[in-house]
């Protein structure tokens, strides 16, 4: 059973009458992506600056592969690699030299530290560009770089706030796969984002925050499950559609069946595992499937259903 | 939860350097910054030296508006006198103009009756016009009266010669020129020390106004560093790693302080190679120059932790930088403020460490000398570094 790397019980923060985090807990293990998803002002920066340790909390505690981690403990924050919301980097300074200066802060010197500066080079692909300065970078490039600070001291828990801001979509591709790979290679990784097209494609289990409480969190498919919906499956078929309505609503799984002018709208339990089913059925009666098209209920429906908004409100 | 103590540790240290290092580096890193911080301090000491006589003699303009032959002879004397150079112009306005645009540094109009009244008897009034800012030109009226003091004994004993039925007041004139007649001497006590002493390097009068204009300026400009990076997330990104609150701190007091050094440093060697200046006492100059470069990152250290954006912190930085400076002895020399100014000035560091540096490089002091400066610029100092890392720290710890 993998190992639990972060875990945060009953966090607070509150600014004045202001609560911004209220009794938040989450629970990681190695090689786990958990994203926090939520809207800007949810608290997740808030969270996460209690989880790394710049942020005194209120109540609570948070543990780092088992020891007690707060602001002052610089034994735990040795183990946690941290990639800020804002591009915290010397812009004078180059792609290397801003690695070298973290990797000190971290303890590493002398030839570790060029050796080390040059792997998480090489892992966010800026070796050819690591001896100019920053204020050169494209905005990917710096994000990747910024990404690569926070690896330096080949953490066991990578913290990342919304590290895809601004970034074209080829970079956000090329961060989004970087994390996977880190997750792979059993770092754990907690990530932040208000997209929910990237919770969705990166993250194992996925928190939902709004007004810094912790509203849902799961598997996306145990909170998509939670909305009590159905995904649909839209058939454009030729042929004797009554007659495969008909057989299809005879289907356990099938809960309604609708004939449309140019084909079938059906509404199932879990579409995926039953596609071959409702396919075969359709076949049997006749009737031709030109095109399938599967609408699941996603984060975004499970985030309305949970707070009254939208994601991006 | 509380804080846990600073201790002192080689990780901690090595940690420290490398803030401190990071902020040097960024100092040199635009060109920019390589002139303001090296090129204009030494380029201002070698001008405004010049300005202040180096090298050079000063610059007397005469109008001679008669042209007889006291007057001549006055202008002659004065021609002759080694330690100035006699600009001969034909009209008072041109005269006012270039001792106003500084082309002169005093002027001298001999009226064109001055022939026709000494030689009746009478005394003529020339007149001497001086910027009051300038103080070559105090040097300067100082050996003009003597040179016509000087002419005036001639004259007065042509004038007796005459008045005895000698023969004429140009024969006895002429006489005078032939018999040796001792000169007057002036004798100029200064009750005190002299500000400005005799034989001093011009530049040396100079270099330590810009050193203290500088290192304040370049300090505060540098606090403009703690601004950003603190807007940038780097400071929390620092204290997300294993490092202190105390270490970051330090780290950044450590680099405003190494900036103001460098800054001193460089316009201190510089004006001592490139111009000649004697700094004096080592260990006093050091010690000055240590304690004013702790005040000046004491306050970039306090400005960098107060303000939060660059651009509004830009003007105050650079109007704290001036205005302490012109208050302090920094752009007109301390002896040249009045009364009200020089009250003000007391209540600046600049203008203790300007008294300190004055004593050392024109009159030759020791550390024992500049104790009451050295004592006031450490009261400053403790102030404002306190002021300054509490306010870093409570911004780090939240």
């Amino acid at each position: 059973m993998a190992e639990v790397v972060l875990r945060c019980e009953g966090l607070r923060k509150a600014y004045g009458t202001v609560v911004a985090i209220d009794d938040l807990g989450i629970e990681i293990t190695e090689g786990e992506t958990y994203g926090l998803l939520g809207p800007n002002g949810a608290g997740k920066t808030t969270a996460i600056s209690m989880i790394v340790g710049i942020l005194a909390r209120d109540a609570g505690s948070v543990t780092i592969d088992g020891q007690p981690h707060d602001v002052h403990r610089t034994a735990t924050k040795r183990l946690i690699g941290y990639v800020p919301q804002e591009l915290a980097l010397y812009p004078d300074l180059t792609g290397r030299e801003n690695l070298h200066f973290f990797g000190r802060l971290h303890g590493l010197s002398g030839r570790e530290l060029r050796r080390r500066g040059d792997e998480v080079l090489d892992v966010v692909g800026l070796s050819d560009r690591a001896g100019q300065r920053v204020r050169t970078y494209s905005g990917g490039m710096s994000r990747r770089l910024h990404i690569g600070v926070g690896l330096l001291n080949r953490p066991r828990l990578l913290v990342l706030d919304e590290p895809t801001v601004g970034v074209d979509p080829q970079s956000r591709n090329a961060i989004l796969d970087n994390v996977r790979q880190l997750a792979g290679q059993g770092m754990a990784v907690l990530y932040t984002t208000h997209y929910m097209e990237e919770a969705e494609r990166l993250c194992d289990r996925v928190g939902i925050i709004d007004s810094g409480r912790l509203r849902a969190e799961g598997t996306r498919r145990d909170l998509v499950t939670m909305l009590d919906r159905e995904d649909e499956v839209e058939l454009l078929a030729d042929g004797d559609l009554a007659a495969a309505a008909q057989a299809l609503a005879e289907l356990a799984e099938v809960s309604a069946v609708d004939v449309r002018e140019a084909g079938l709208r059906l509404l199932v339990a879990e579409a995926g595992p039953n596609l071959p089913q409702i396919l075969a059925t359709t076949g049997r009666a006749g009737v031709t499937v030109r095109s399938v098209q599967v609408r699941e209920p996603n984060l975004e429906s499970v985030f309305l259903h949970l707070t009254g908004k939208a994601l991006r409100d | 939860m509380t804080s846990p103590q600073f201790r002192i540790r080689p990780r901690r240290i090595r940690t420290v350097f490398a803030i401190a290092g990071v902020q040097l580096r960024l100092l040199f890193r635009q060109r920019l910054s390589v002139f303001w911080v090296i090129v204009a301090p030494l380029l201002f000491v070698f001008v405004l030296g010049l300005q202040f006589g180096g090298g050079q003699p000063p610059r007397l303009a005469v109008v001679n508006e008669g042209n007889g032959l006291v007057a001549q002879r006055l202008v002659d004397a004065l021609d002759a006198d080694d330690r100035l150079t006699v600009i001969e112009l034909v009209g008072a306005d041109q005269l006012r103009t270039d001792v106003q645009r500084g082309r002169a540094d005093a002027g001298l109009v001999i009226p064109a009756e001055l022939d026709a009244v000494v030689s009746s008897g009478g005394q003529a009034t020339v007149e001497y016009l001086a910027r009051p800012s300038n103080p070559t030109a105090a040097d300067l009226g100082v050996w003009v009266r003597a040179v016509i003091s000087q002419q005036a004994t001639l004259v007065r004993a042509a004038q007796v010669a005459t008045g005895e039925n000698a023969g004429t007041f140009r024969q006895n004139l002429d006489r005078t020129g032939t018999v040796e007649v001792p000169g007057v001497t002036v004798v100029a006590d200064t009750v005190g020390t002299t500000p400005f002493p005799d034989g001093i390097n011009p530049y040396a009068l100079m270099a330590p106004s810009m050193l203290l204009l500088y290192v304040f300026l370049t300090s505060l400009t540098a606090a403009l560093r703690v601004i950003e990076t603190r807007r940038r997330g780097i400071t929390r990104r620092m204290y997300a790693t294993p490092t202190t609150a105390g270490t970051i701190v330090a780290g950044e007091a450590l680099g405003r302080f190494g900036i103001a050094l460098t800054q001193g440093l460089i316009v201190m060697a510089g004006s001592a190679l490139l111009f000649g200046v004697d700094w004096g006492s080592p260990p006093a100059a050091a010690a000055l120059l240590v304690l004013f470069c702790l005040v000046a990152s004491g306050v970039a250290m306090l400005v960098g932790a107060v303000l939060r954006n660059e651009g509004p912190a830009l003007g105050i930085c650079l109007g704290l930088g001036l205005g302490l400076g012109a208050a302090g002895g920094a752009m007109v020399p301390l002896e040249l403020l009045g009364g009200p100014a020089r009250t003000v000035a007391s209540f600046t560091p600049h203008a203790w460490a300007y008294q300190g540096f004055t004593e050392l490089v024109r009159h030759g002091g020791g550390i024992t000398d500049i104790a009451p400066q050295l004592g006031v610029l450490a009261g400053f100092a403790v102030v404002l570094f306190t002021l300054g890392t509490r306010w870093l720290r409570r911004g780090i710890v939240r």
